[in-house]
């Protein structure tokens, strides 16, 4: 299977084998490092809007397989400012960088960018749109606690609760769970529901999604419990945002009737939808989760650049 | 009346052409941005809307003297009234009557109505991909991965 130059621009780019083919290099990576597999390789990093937690584990991931790294994190500091359009910007990065990770505030920026530039463009968030590396990372983690995923011995049970409307993450996790053997809980908000593009997806792919009436009705019933965070300014009344915060928190005295290996992912940061005492229980993952980010990056870039 | 050929003893619901194009079978509510959409300025059209029809409940037909469409209106029309048939009409005769055809992809025809697509904020073109149809018919744009009625979308 052959990566060399192509771009990760959405994970509905990619086919359940080609996902299993890099959930395989990110456990031989992780296992086993090269640390100058990417030598004399540049990455432009080009984040158009800050996000410090994927730039770091873009960059971190470049570096220790011993590729260098150039870029902005702020588009106040660069041409955008004064009116170059996104394609000229990317013609010039393109000449200085063997492949580009770009996030930028408009949904589709990555898929254009990809029309643009003649090296590979890993998307590194769009807008509200995709995510990729942030999917294959949940992936990646799931596949690590729970082999069933991949080898399809039995059907995971993943609940997905907070604002499912604008979560870009549980969007894409779910179009690349609907190619595996699983169920879906979904638990949200009045408004905040999984989309109905979602939905259509899901029942194309068989994949049953049940909506739970509590937050609980999900913790007790899932192998995988992905979190995401509310967002105060979806709700127009700040009484009413006070009053739903409240229900979508889990705490440590909800977890007596889970499964005992069920787990907590959660795309982070988290506000006050986990609260601290999780931390501590056998459940928390998320932050584990985080830690997958690294390996799942390099072997997107180790792919692209066709050194893995 | 315009003198019709033998035969055309019906009552028309919409004055005949001698020649040009009849849309016949647009949803109701589109007709009007149909007959904006193909006429010239100068050219003289003829509409009815909620006509009744056995396919669409209630159609509209609009019929354009002197003129036959040219393939960016067709896929224009294809795009709004994916259900429209297309007769050409030469000295009162039907001399084709075709479905409007629906391309699998629409390429610069509209603009994407997510205030947020990249396309609405960066000169590029735009394009959709057919996921559904026809009616409604459902596109989804190739860049911001958001799916909408075609009928929906604003026409460039």
């Amino acid at each position: 299977m052959d990566f060399r130059s192509r771009h990760v621009l959405s994970i509905a780019d990619f086919t359940r084998a080609e996902i299993l083919h890099i959930l395989s290099k990110t456990r031989e990576i992780e296992t086993s490092p090269r640390i100058d597999m990417l030598a004399g390789k540049v990455m432009a990093t080009l984040f158009f809007e800050p996000s410090t937690r994927t730039r770091l584990s873009f960059e971190a991931a470049m570096q220790k397989l011993g590729g260098r790294v150039i870029g902005f994190s702020d588009a106040g500091s660069t041409s955008t400012k004064k009116g170059e359009s996104l394609a000229d910007t990317l013609r010039m990065v393109e000449q200085y960088a063997d492949v580009i990770v770009m996030r930028h505030p408009r949904d589709g920026a990555a898929r254009l960018a990809s029309e643009v530039s003649r090296v590979p463009i890993v998307n590194g968030g769009d807008g509200a749109n995709q995510h990729p590396s942030q999917t294959f990372l949940d992936l990646y983690t799931i596949a690590k606690l729970f082999p069933e995923l991949t080898d399809g011995s039995r059907t995971l049970t993943i609940a997905f609760a907070g604002d499912l409307r604008y979560g870009r993450t549980v969007h894409s996790l779910l179009s690349a769970l609907c190619h595996f053997r699983v169920r879906l809980l979904t638990v949200a908000p009045r408004g905040l529901e999984m989309p109905q593009q979602y939905l259509d997806e899901a029942a194309a792919a068989k994949v049953e999604v049940e909506v739970v009436p509590s937050l609980q009705d999900a913790i007790d019933g899932c192998d995988v419990l992905y979190m995401t965070r509310l967002q105060e300014e979806r709700f127009p009344d700040p009484l009413e945002f006070d009053h739903i915060k409240a229900s979508y928190r889990i705490s440590a005295s909800m977890l007596q009737a889970a499964r005992p290996q069920m787990r907590i992912l959660h795309p982070l940061p988290r506000v006050n939808e986990i609260a601290r005492d999780v931390d501590a229980t056998t459940h928390a993952h998320y932050f584990a989760q985080a830690g997958n980010g690294i390996p799942v990056r390099q072997a997107l870039i180790g792919l692209i650049l066709g050194a893995l | 009346m315009a003198e019709t050929p033998s035969g055309a003893q019906k009552i028309r619901q919409v004055e005949a052409i001698a020649n040009g194009t009849v849309i016949d079978h647009i949803p109701s509510p589109m007709t009007l941005k149909v007959a904006t959409l193909l006429a010239g300025p100068d050219d003289q059209v003829f509409m009815g809307m909620n006509l009744r029809s056995s396919l669409l409940g209630r159609k509209g037909v609009v019929k354009i003297s002197g003129r036959e469409l040219t393939e960016r209106s067709v896929s224009s029309l294809a795009l709004i009234a994916p259900t429209a048939s297309i007769s050409i009409i030469r000295d009162y005769t039907v001399v084709s009557k075709n479905p409007v055809p629906v391309p699998s992809r629409f390429e610069d025809i509209a603009r994407c109505a997510n205030p947020n697509c990249v396309t609405n904020h960066e000169r590029w073109s735009t394009r959709f991909d057919v996921v559904a149809g026809k009616n409604p018919l459902r596109v989804r744009c190739f860049y911001c991965e958001r799916s909408f009625d075609a009928a929906d979308l604003t026409l460039i």
